[in-house]
């Protein structure tokens, strides 16, 4: 704030148009490097099926190949390419990440919104999500896979619920305190209906706090997708998963340990940087963490 | 503190009531008749009405969750399908391999976790320290099932050092027992030492910022001594409050880590009653875990209260 006031005061005219964007990446590396790498991955999962085969064609000739220049991930025991398979199977896992995750935020910062604004009934709606939060996930998500038969629904259905309360507990935080801005109240007052006032002043500031949510969430929901499709309680094949591929590469670990190690480090890889990105997003908007960042980035100075 | 303990002991009633119901209705709005499910298309009318009979599926919906009612609260679970026994009995049968990765893994998790944290904090200028962070970071990331493969992979088909699966009951052959624990529980300790450790310091951060230490370094004592006295046994409190929560996670990863051990705990009960869809046992299976999962909390909100004087308020 101040920064910017002095520039202004003793300004030279003369400013590099890009300097505020280099500012920031050499601050936040560890974002940059992090967010860079997922965007890439997932635009190479999306294009690489366009110029591979099909991920599904058989050819009996060629089965359980080692890794090759032909086949870089080898071929399994129908002779289908790895790689085609790796290519849409991320597709398909980085998708039905982002379609959970988006699904569990709104409805969470709904949740939290209503819960944090009309606090008789929130503090009921608390009660449940709590209960809700006390259920071992993947015990959950077998119960639906039982209920509704083991698919993308029962899937999208057990792990919503499963991450709904997180977002809901934080949002509530944030909405209470922010019910009792001035401004908030202010437009109350000036005959602003509940519903609107939410909409339009609590809600913008909370979004900070749920597209962090958001980032953290994808990386846990990335790790139980596997788990599911690794259980087959989740996508089954022949549509591939990262997590059924490791599933399907189980039986010849001996032999081909790559064809469980690709789908599975993808994963790893995936979630690792989806952590580290959402912890050094958490920085901005959460003071605690903020403190733990500097602490660490300060402990390494002194050494290098 | 009995009051404490009365009203978590209520509202554990409370939270089994709410998930058993729940599940009652949900298992039983799932399309088709489970009795002709479970004999297939050749079953007689007769076979049929006696299983229906049996699984407690006549009369009307509210009767039937009555009656089922009825039966658990005189601590009847009925009858598991494809065990031919009470589900109870076949839940006591298999509790002792969860039990045992649960609790090892837990202990040893704790234990690197005050270890790995205290090393940092004593000497947080070396290697450890600096890549603690990232080390956890990375260790949360990793996917249960594939870590599982990797290490028998590594550890079992190639050096052979241990079975690739299998159990044995510890006090029947302790021998044969541990070589058979030491992957499983590796696997589950990994992912849980990195929970742990992120939440502890967090914790060690938060403690450095009172000012009470800037009273005990006034007073000349040592950044070595104010480590080990003040700072971490503030810190470890809220990885006591972790064990519990994380609990939850704990047992999915069990479930997982048994089905590719071949360990017959609950989690592979789970799985295979899922596989046979036996009800009784799914909702048997489920009710247990959620009762642990409170009870277990509710063990770890009483250690905390002996452990710190400040919340031992009723």
């Amino acid at each position: 704030m101040t920064a910017t006031l002095v520039k202004k005061a003793g300004a030279p005219p003369r400013r590099r148009p890009l300097a505020p964007v280099a500012s920031f990446a050499r601050h936040n590396k560890t974002l940059v490097v992090a967010g860079t790498l997922l965007v890439s991955i997932t635009v190479l999962v999306l294009v690489l099926p366009l110029l591979l085969t099909d991920p599904n064609a058989t050819d009996p000739a060629r089965r359980l190949l080692s890794p090759s220049l032909d086949h870089p991930m080898g071929t399994d025991k129908f002779g289908r390419d790895l790689f085609a398979r790796w290519a849409t199977a991320g597709r398909v896992s980085i998708g039905m990440t982002l379609l959970i995750t988006l699904c569990a935020a709104s409805l969470g910062t709904f949740i939290g919104l209503v819960a944090g604004y009309f606090v008789r009934v929130g503090s009921v709606i608390m009660r449940i999500v709590d209960a809700w939060m006390a259920f071992p996930s993947i015990i959950l998500a077998i119960v639906f896979a039982v209920v509704i038969g083991p698919g993308m629904l029962s899937e999208l259905l057990a792990v919503t619920i499963i991450f709904t309360p997180y977002t809901a507990r934080i949002i509530r935080s944030r909405t209470l305190s922010l019910a009792t801005r001035t401004y908030v109240k202010a437009a109350r007052v000036s005959g602003m209906g509940p519903w609107k006032t939410l909409a339009v002043h609590v809600l913008p500031n909370t979004l900070p706090l749920a597209v962090v949510q958001c980032v953290l969430l994808s990386a846990g929901t990335m790790l139980i997708d596997g788990t599911l499709s690794f259980l087959g309680l989740g996508i089954s094949p022949p549509t591939a998963t990262w997590g059924n591929m490791v599933a399907d590469g189980r039986t010849y670990l001996q032999e081909h340990p790559t064809m469980v190690l690709f789908p599975g480090l993808s994963i790893a890889v995936f979630v690792f940087l989806l952590n580290l990105a959402g912890g050094s997003l958490r920085a901005f908007v959460d003071p605690r963490a903020r403190l733990l960042l500097t602490q660490q980035r300060r402990r390494r100075k002194v050494r290098a | 503190m009995v009051l404490v303990i009365l009203r978590r002991l209520r509202d554990l009633v409370l939270v089994l009531f709410v998930v058993g119901t729940t599940l009652f209705f949900l298992l039983r709005s799932i399309p088709g008749d489970p009795a002709q499910v479970l004999l297939g298309t050749k079953a007689s009318p007769e076979q049929l009405d006696r299983l229906r009979a049996d699984l407690g599926l006549t009369g009307p919906k509210y009767e039937q969750y009555l009656n089922w009612l009825g039966n658990v609260v005189t601590g009847d679970f009925g009858t598991s399908i494809h065990y031919q026994q009470p589900v109870l009995q076949v839940i006591g049968d298999h509790i002792a391999p969860t039990l045992t990765l649960a609790v090892t893994s837990t202990a040893i998790s704790f234990v690197l976790t005050v270890l790995i944290v205290s090393w940092a904090a004593v000497s947080p200028h070396n290697w450890v320290a600096r890549f603690v962070n990232r080390a956890t970071q990375f260790g949360l990331a990793l996917p249960e099932f594939w870590l599982a493969l990797l290490v028998v992979y590594v550890f079992a088909l190639n050096l052979g050092w241990f079975p690739t699966s299998g159990y044995t009951p510890f006090f029947a052959d302790p021998v044969a027992a541990v070589p058979q624990l030491v992957l499983p529980v590796a696997v589950l300790v990994i992912g849980q030492t990195a929970f742990f450790t992120i939440t502890m310091e967090e914790g060690v951060l938060g403690e450095l910022s009172q000012p009470y230490l800037r009273t005990a370094r006034a007073k000349g004592v040592t950044e070595r001594r104010i480590a080990i006295r003040h700072v971490l046994p503030n810190a470890m409190l809220p990885v006591l409050t972790t064990v519990g929560l994380n609990f939850a996670s704990l047992i999915g990863g069990v479930v997982v880590i048994e089905s590719i051990f071949v360990i017959p705990g609950l989690g592979t009960t789970l799985l295979g009653a899922v596989y046979a869809r036996d009800f009784p046992l799914i909702q048997g299976v489920v009710m247990f875990i959620a009762f642990l999962f409170v009870a277990v909390n509710l063990l770890v909100d009483l250690t905390y209260s002996l452990v710190n004087p400040k919340v031992r308020v009723a």
